[in-house]
This record gives structure tokens, C-alpha cells and sequence, in this order.
């Protein structure tokens, strides 16, 4: 199943509605998280019937499909973000709100729309909050029904719902009618399970998906690479689920740079959600290897290629005629890897006989240990010898010896006498030793 | 003139052609697989070849501002000796290598039924790995050969527009335009196809899906024969416009099918700080 990718509005609240959507489009993804807000189709204005109509025509032209979220900060009360929630005193505005989100999201045919708890305001009683909460998502349920929406219902970290546990207490309480927005990184920042795992469990109730990095324990949104989520496996999980949604990047402290992000966003997901699937893939059929080791640079980027064929590698337990067959076929950046996931003394020497600096340096990797100390100086030299920077050679300060410093003395006194010289890092290493 | 040569064994020629290309305008240009003169004995011989081919080779173009590009295949010649059937189960981790863009050269050679089964097992393989299929048409007995290969494309399933049919001249033209498949014409200096003639070929059957070769080899062939073509056809009233498409635009569409051709950086007339490495004109 493949993913359809979507990304926040909310991230392009300096853009005019219309030229983020054109943007999010030109960009390759498939839908958009429309935050309702002042800017962009605010559920006050007006002429909001023939704003939500242009819209709808748009989103058809461009051919993008939608959610509705309602996390807009100041929409409902200027002074204060967020506020009035389900939990406050008058909770009327915030219904009202949402029942007009569902009739818009009714009239754009969305997906689904999307709210969420509230922070429980401190004068009032957690029993009182509950109560509070539950009939008024009752209410806004209820008036979805009737427009035929699908309301996700999205644990915010600081929120009354703020864990997939406090989601389920709320769905007994209202029944099975409340579907889950999931929000990948809130999993990372605050759910007891990892992120996959988390991605399991909210599977059967997943009506809308919001993707981000995090760290553990700060509830804020990063851009992918930037926080501790491993996605590919996160992406896999999704995959697994069967959710056909929209997953929507959610950036909404990035839109001073929103294109720029969005575009590095969507490289990113696609890169993550190829090694996902790949190493599935390599779980299941191990000698699928064969074709996904040469087809990593184009999926992940040049940047990511080696890392993403090392770990390709190592998501099974490959044998030494497996690795071989691998490296022999490899072109020097598949031979790198197999060299630096599955070093074995063989591998290792036929590396070193090449004259390719990159694989003289894999070679000189932690695998290197496999390699006989007369073997490893003679590699070490020949590295000095090409020009490779000693920094790359693992273990070097244990290892070096002094039968290590006569050779390098020699290199030097001949490079000497042919009036080159020697390259620093190796003449501190060879004093060091004599 | 920007050419895209889009057939050419660059193994077998040397810095000096290499040289000469990059100066008549040669800036990318796809190495089929084929076979080297010398009869291969062992599948050994194929990926050693096919290392070169993704290794070696792309590095001396590039010396030269070339990017280099390759097919992968059994050809069709050394099909016939079982030795050399061992490489097919080799051929798809070749197939997924970033340079590879089509499945090539495979075809007809003498029509025999190894031929048939090796032709058809390899467009599936261009299926699977999702590339174009190279086909070379037979130098002996060429229309009936021609036309059991547009038979055995429609039979695979491969959509033709991802299929060219290569070594073409007058008599074969015509029902390979109408398969829907690319047409290839490899310009030599006796044999196939001359340059005079390619341009009355283009003059009666246009400039769609038509594709310009040198197919420059170990044989008495010439690397710039697709610059003549170039050359002449503005002689016969084409304009650069023509021209670019024939031998820039039509092979760049066609092997860009595979996703796979490098051209960032020159394809849209790249200059390096205000100069560009084009000659000639256009």
C-alpha cells in the first residue's frame, strides 16, 4: 500500500491559501491538513460559502485531497491560544467552531476533520473536565453524523487526551463513532511504546495521520532529521496498517521557510518510506539484496546511500558466500558497504589490492581487526601512501607500532629524497613511534 | 549541436574518438551490452564486462564532459551457446545498477529457438525492473527478422513506446512506425545506413519516435557519423530545431523512461562560469 503524502497548511500561514495549495500540489503531494484560520477559509468570514466553493473547485483542479484541522491559536479568542477548549466554562464558541469545521468539511468532501481536548484549565476538577469533554465531543459527533464527516479525535501532549490510553477512556465514554488523528511525532514525544509500535495499536482507529520529528518529552514539532524518530520502520508500520489517508506534515513554526520545507519534507518521506518497505523487503528475501543495494543512491540520495545499504545489510543474518556474492557484484559504493556491514579477512585484502581510496578506507574500518598485524600496517602505509587522512583508520593509537614507524620512516626518507613530502598526520604518527 | 548518441561501444574505442565526440557536440550518449568480436566462454566474461561497462567506462567519458550510460544484456549472438545462458540469472542485480537504462542489446541474430526463448525471457526482465528494451535487428535476413520481433514485443506485454527497434533501413522502417515501437538507424560508413539516406527516411516518415546512431564499435565505424547526420540533414532544409530533436531531445525522452539518465548539469545548454563545452553552431 502506498502512502499518500499531505502537508499542513498551517505551515504556510504566511502564504495566501490559494498559492500554498498551488505550492503543496507543484511539490508532489497528494493532499493538504487545512487549518481552519483567519487566513485561510476562516469559518467567520462572510462570503466563507463562496470562499469554501472556490476551494473545493481548486482542491479538484490541483487534484489534492484534504482534512480539516482546527488547531488555529487565535481564531476564537484573540488573547488567548486556544481558547475557549471543550474544558472551559463557555464552551460554546469552541462548539460552534467545530461545528462548522464539519459542515465545511462536509462541503469539501475532506476526508476527515480533526480536533482535539484541550488543556483542562486549572480551576477545573479532572471528573468535571471529563464530563465536560465528553458531551461536548457528543455534540460535535453528533452533528458530523448528520453531515456524514469523520471526526478524528487527535491526543495532544499536555492535553486532557494526551496518550493513545486517554483516547480509548474518551471513545468508551462517547462510543466507537470518534475516529484517532495520530500525530507521529506527539508517539515519539510522549507515548509509553515506540513509534511503531504505537503505529500498530492506533491502526484500526486511524482516520487521520500527521507526521513530524520529536524528542523524547518536548512537545515540539521538528523537521524530519532533527529529532529521534526513525521513520522507516515507522513509515512500514503505517503501510501495515492499511490506512489509505492522507499523511500530513505537520510544521506549523516553519512556514517562514514553508516551500523550502515542504520540499526537503516530502525527499525525505519518500527516501524513508523506500528503506522501509526495502528492509521488509530484505527481512523477508534476503536475496532481494541483490537489487536493492544497487538501487539505494536513487531512492535515498547520494548523502544517505551508504548508510541506508549498510543498514539494508544488516536487517539479516547474511552468510559469507552471501556477502561475497554481494561484494563481487557491487560497484565500489555497494563493495564500501558490504565492507563496513560484513568485513571478512577476504573481503578486506581484495579491497585493499584496489586502487580506490574509498575502499582502502572502508577497509580500514573496525573490520580491519579481522587482518593480520603485517597485513594491517601494509594497508595503513598504502592508505598514507594514496593520501588518505590517518583520522579514518580505526584504532590506530593502540595498534601502531614501531615496526609500523620504520615503514612509514622509509616512505618518508624516500618521498625525501625524491623531494615530496610526507603528509603530516603520518610524519606525528611515525615520531610518535620511532 | 548537442548529440545524444544513443547507441555506441566506447569499449572498443579510444581517448582520441572520445576526444573527437566531445568536440562535434557529443554529450551524453548509452553503451549497449553487445558482444566483443571475440566469442565470451563463460558468464565471467559477461559481468567482468558489464562491471566496465558501469565502472571503467563511465569514467573516461567522463574525462571528457561525457556522460556515459549503458544496457545490460545477453545479446542475441551469444544466446546461442549455453556457456554463455548461465549470465541471464546474473542479469537482474545488473539491471538494477544507477547507470543501467535499458535492457540491451537482445533480439534476433539467426532466428533460432535459444533466440526466441532468451529474446522473451529478457523482456520480462525489462518489465520487472521497469526499463526499456533495446532490440537489435539482424543483419541477415532483416524484415523477417524485423517482424518477428514487433511480434514478440506484442506478445511480452511491454508497452511499445518503451521498446526501440534498432539497425532499421528502408525496408523495415514502415512496420516498425507503425508497431508504435522507437525506430533506431545506426549511420556507418558502407554498410546500414548512410547519412544521405537517413535524411529521406526522416523527409518521408518524420521525426517521431526516431532515433540516430553511430553504433561505433571494434568494426570500421565512425563515432561522428551522428553529427554528419546532423549536418546534412540542415543541408536538406531540416532546421536546428530538427536537428536537436532527432539528436538530442528523441533519445533523451526515449532512455529517460528508465529515470535513470544522468544529465543534470548539461542538459539544457549548461555554460561553467560563461563558457559551455558546445561547438558548432546551434
Amino acid at each position: 500500500m502506498s502512502i499518500r503524502w499531505g502537508y499542513g497548511t498551517n505551515g504556510f500561514a504566511n502564504h495566501r491559501l490559494d498559492d500554498a495549495l498551488a505550492i503543496i500540489a507543484e511539490l508532489g503531494y497528494q493532499g493538504v491538513a487545512l487549518t481552519l484560520d483567519h487566513g485561510h477559509l476562516d469559518p467567520y468570514a462572510p462570503d466563507l460559502r463562496a470562499q469554501v466553493d472556490r476551494t473545493a473547485h481548486r482542491l479538484a483542479e490541483l487534484g489534492l485531497t484534504v482534512v480539516i484541522e482546527t488547531g488555529a491559536r487565535y481564531l476564537l479568542d484573540p488573547r488567548r491560544k486556544h481558547s475557549p477548549t471543550f474544558l472551559h466554562d463557555d464552551p460554546a464558541p469552541r462548539l460552534d467552531f467545530l461545528k462548522r469545521a464539519a459542515d465545511i468539511a462536509a462541503d469539501l468532501g475532506a476526508q476527515a476533520m480533526s480536533c482535539w481536548s484541550g488543556v483542562r484549565p486549572a480551576h477545573v476538577p479532572e471528573a468535571a473536565a471529563w464530563d465536560r469533554l465528553a458531551d461536548g465531543v457528543a455534540q460535535v459527533l453528533e452533528h458530523a453524523r448528520q453531515r456524514q464527516v469523520v471526526v478524528g479525535f487527535e491526543p495532544e501532549p499536555g492535553m486532557l487526551v494526551d496518550t493513545l490510553a486517554t483516547w480509548r477512556e474518551l471513545r468508551d465514554r462517547v462510543g466507537d463513532g470518534l475516529g484517532l488523528t495520530l500525530d507521529i511525532g506527539h508517539c515519539r514525544a510522549n507515548e509509553p511504546a515506540d513509534v511503531p509500535e504505537c503505529v500498530r495499536q492506533a491502526g484500526p482507529h486511524l482516520v487521520n495521520v500527521q507526521i513530524d520529528d520529536m524528542v523524547r518529552g518536548v512537545h515540539e514539532h521538528l523537521e524530519f532529521g532533527e529529532g529521534e524518530i526513525d521513520f522507516p520502520p515507522v513509515l512500514r508500520a503505517l503501510a501495515d496498517t492499511g490506512y489509505d489517508g492522507l499523511v500530513a506534515v505537520e510544521l506549523a513554526r516553519h512556514s517562514h521557510a514553508a516551500p523550502e520545507v515542504a520540499a526537503r519534507s516530502l525527499t525525505f518521506l519518500r527516501a524513508a518510506q523506500w528503506l522501509g518497505d526495502a528492509l521488509a523487503r530484505v527481512r523477508r528475501d534476503p536475496a532481494a539484496l541483490a537489487v536493492l543495494l544497487p538501487a539505494a543512491r536513487r531512492h535515498v540520495g547520494a548523502d544517505g546511500a551508504e548508510g541506508a545499504r549498510i543498514r539494508l545489510l544488516q536487517a539479516t543474518l547474511l552468510s559469507p558466500e552471501q556477502a561475497t556474492d554481494l561484494y563481487r557484484y557491487g560497484d565500489n559504493d555497494e563493495k564500501r558497504a558490504v565492507l563496513r556491514a560484513w568485513p571478512s579477512a577476504e573481503l578486506l585484502r581484495d579491497a585493499l589490492r584496489s586502487n580506490d581510496t574509498r575502499l582502502v578506507a572502508a577497509a580500514l574500518g573496525q573490520g580491519a581487526e579481522l587482518l593480520s598485524d603485517a597485513e594491517w600496517r601494509q594497508a595503513v602505509l598504502k592508505s598514507v601512501f594514496m593520501g588518505l587522512p590517518l583520522a579514518q583508520v580505526h584504532d590506530l593509537d593502540r595498534r601502531a607500532d614501531a615496526e609500523l614507524g620504520r615503514m612509514l620512516d622509509g616512505l618518508r626518507r624516500e618521498r625525501e629524497a625524491a623531494g615530496r613530502t610526507m603528509p603530516a598526520d603520518a610524519v606525528r604518527l611515525l615520531e610518535r613511534l620511532l | 549541436m548537442r548529440i545524444f548518441d544513443p547507441h555506441i561501444h566506447m569499449t572498443s574505442r579510444t581517448t582520441d574518438d572520445y576526444a573527437a565526440m566531445a568536440a562535434a557536440g557529443v554529450l551524453a550518449l548509452v553503451e549497449p551490452a553487445f558482444w566483443l568480436g571475440q566469442p565470451r566462454t563463460n558468464p565471467g566474461s559477461f559481468t567482468d564486462y558489464f562491471d566496465a561497462l558501469l565502472g571503467w567506462e563511465p569514467f573516461r567519458a567522463s574525462q571528457f564532459g561525457i556522460r556515459h550510460h549503458c544496457t545490460i544484456a545477453l545479446n542475441p549472438k551469444e544466446a546461442n551457446d549455453p556457456r554463455c545462458r548461465e549470465v541471464l540469472p546474473l542479469l537482474p542485480r545488473y539491471l538494477a545498477k544507477d547507470r543501467v537504462v535499458a535492457v540491451g542489446e537482445i533480439g534476433y541474430d539467426s532466428m533460432t529457438p535459444d533466440e526466441d526463448e532468451v529474446f522473451a525471457a529478457q523482456l520480462e526482465m525489462a518489465v520487472d525492473a521497469d526499463l526499456p528494451a533495446l532490440v537489435h535487428t539482424p543483419h541477415r535476413d532483416k524484415l523477417v527478422g524485423t517482424r518477428r520481433s514487433i511480434d514478440v514485443v506484442k506478445e511480452s506485454g511491454i508497452e511499445p513506446g518503451r521498446v526501440v527497434l534498432d539497425h532499421l533501413n528502408e525496408l523495415t522502417v514502415a512496420e516498425v512506425a507503425a508497431s508504435g515501437c522507437w525506430m533506431g538507424f545506426s549511420i556507418y560508413p558502407d554498410t546500414k545506413m548512410s547519412p544521405d539516406r537517413m535524411v529521406a527516411i526522416l523527409r518521408e516518415h518524420g521525426l517521431e519516435r526516431m532515433l540516430v546512431n553511430s553504433a561505433a564499435d571494434w568494426g570500421k565505424s565512425d563515432p561522428l557519423l551522428t553529427l554528419r547526420t546532423g549536418e546534412a540533414m540542415l543541408a536538406a532544409g531540416f532546421t536546428s530545431d530538427d536537428v536537436d530533436r532527432v539528436l538530442w531531445r528523441n533519445p533523451v525522452e526515449f532512455y529517460g523512461q528508465s529515470k535513470r539518465l544522468d544529465l543534470d548539469g548539461i542538459s539544457d545548454g549548461a555554460t561553467y562560469a560563461g563558457n559551455s563545452i558546445l561547438r558548432g553552431g546551434s
